[in-house]
């Protein structure tokens, strides 16, 4: 399973999402009503999430808001702290 | 819900902190119990000796954020992830308003509110990795009924009343449960400066006629901490003898 697939994976299994892994498309945001429409405690939850499952430590609210903004966001973010 | 629970209580050298430690290792035989101390530790100790495999003394400053960090990081080395937290710790310092001063109403409001939040914020990550969690806040009947005199005390434990229902619905769909408990006046741990005709007085005003006992306010806590509390959370129970 590629990083993507597996992000989506986590994601829908960690926050409970009543959307299909399959509608998450890479680039859509996944916060606000133009995406996936994701809040503040989800936020919360995903960030333990990506520390859990990938090792991925966000710890500045600054970063975090450009490192949730997507799939391929946090693919990149994972990818670069060389976790991937 | 975790293998099993590990439970941080603070304020464990007092009444109420010793009486729940007590209560949860005596019925939970597989559970770690985590006593939280400052300077006095005599009694909490004596509950380390009495329970050495599963009780641990946990030096604990409750107004400082680095201090929960670092307490919960160890319980999460030496243990596992912390499941429940007791927020217990607290003290008053009584004045009229009009005589408080400044560092009576702060030391107040850092030890009974700001600390309630330190701990919460740092219990919140294991928990949520757990996805499980409960989170017992001791607050008071004088944050329902604001006594003359405890403007400091009143305002912060009501302050905890609704730190915890904010909270509660923060965590309520990480399987986290926040509740608090509004004790009235315990066995052991009236104010100090009562004498005996006072405490006449309030045993005679209080419909049940006697203070509670430190075990009837701990076998509430242990039920909020228990896994049959799963759908009760953001709740404030009143335990003083039907006193209001």
């Amino acid at each position: 399973m590629n990083l993507r697939q597996r992000i989506k994976e986590v994601m829908a299994s960690e926050l409970m999402l009543e959307v299909s892994v399959e509608d998450i498309a890479d680039d859509s945001p996944l916060f606000g009503p133009n995406g996936i429409g994701l809040d503040s405690v989800d936020a919360l939850q995903l960030v333990v999430a990506l520390e859990k499952h990938f090792k991925l430590k966000i710890g500045d609210q600054n970063k975090a808001r450009e490192i949730l903004h997507s799939v391929d966001t946090i693919a990149k973010a994972i990818e670069e702290a060389g976790l991937a | 819900m975790p293998d099993i629970r590990r439970i941080l209580i603070t304020g464990a050298n007092g009444v109420l902190g010793e009486s729940t430690a007590r209560y949860f290792l005596e019925r939970d035989p597989e559970c770690h119990v985590f006593l939280g101390v400052r300077e006095r530790r005599d009694k909490a100790q004596a509950v380390v000796e009495a329970y050495g495999d599963r009780a641990f003394l946990c030096p604990l400053e409750i107004t400082s954020p680095d201090s929960w960090a670092e307490t919960v990081r160890q319980i999460e080395s030496l243990s596992g992830p912390l499941s429940v937290l007791v927020n217990n710790a607290g003290f008053h310092d009584d004045a009229l308003l009009a005589n408080m001063s400044a560092g009576q109403w702060a030391g107040v409001l850092d030890a009974n509110l700001n600390a309630v939040f330190h701990g919460c914020q740092a219990a919140l990550q294991p928990m949520i990795r757990q996805r499980w969690g409960r989170i017992v806040n001791i607050a008071s009947l004088s944050a329902l009924h604001s006594p003359a005199g405890q403007a400091n005390y009143a305002a912060a434990k009501a302050g905890v009343l609704g730190l915890t229902q904010s909270l509660a619905k923060e965590a309520a769909r990480m399987g986290i449960t926040v509740n608090a408990v509004c004790p009235g006046h315990i066995e052991g741990a009236l104010p100090a400066g009562w004498d005996d005709e006072q405490i006449k007085a309030v045993r005679r005003n209080t419909p049940m006629r006697r203070f509670a006992r430190p075990e009837e306010i701990a076998a509430v806590v242990f039920f909020l901490a228990s896994v049959e509390a799963s759908y009760m959370t953001g709740a404030s129970l009143k335990l003083d003898g039907a006193l209001v």
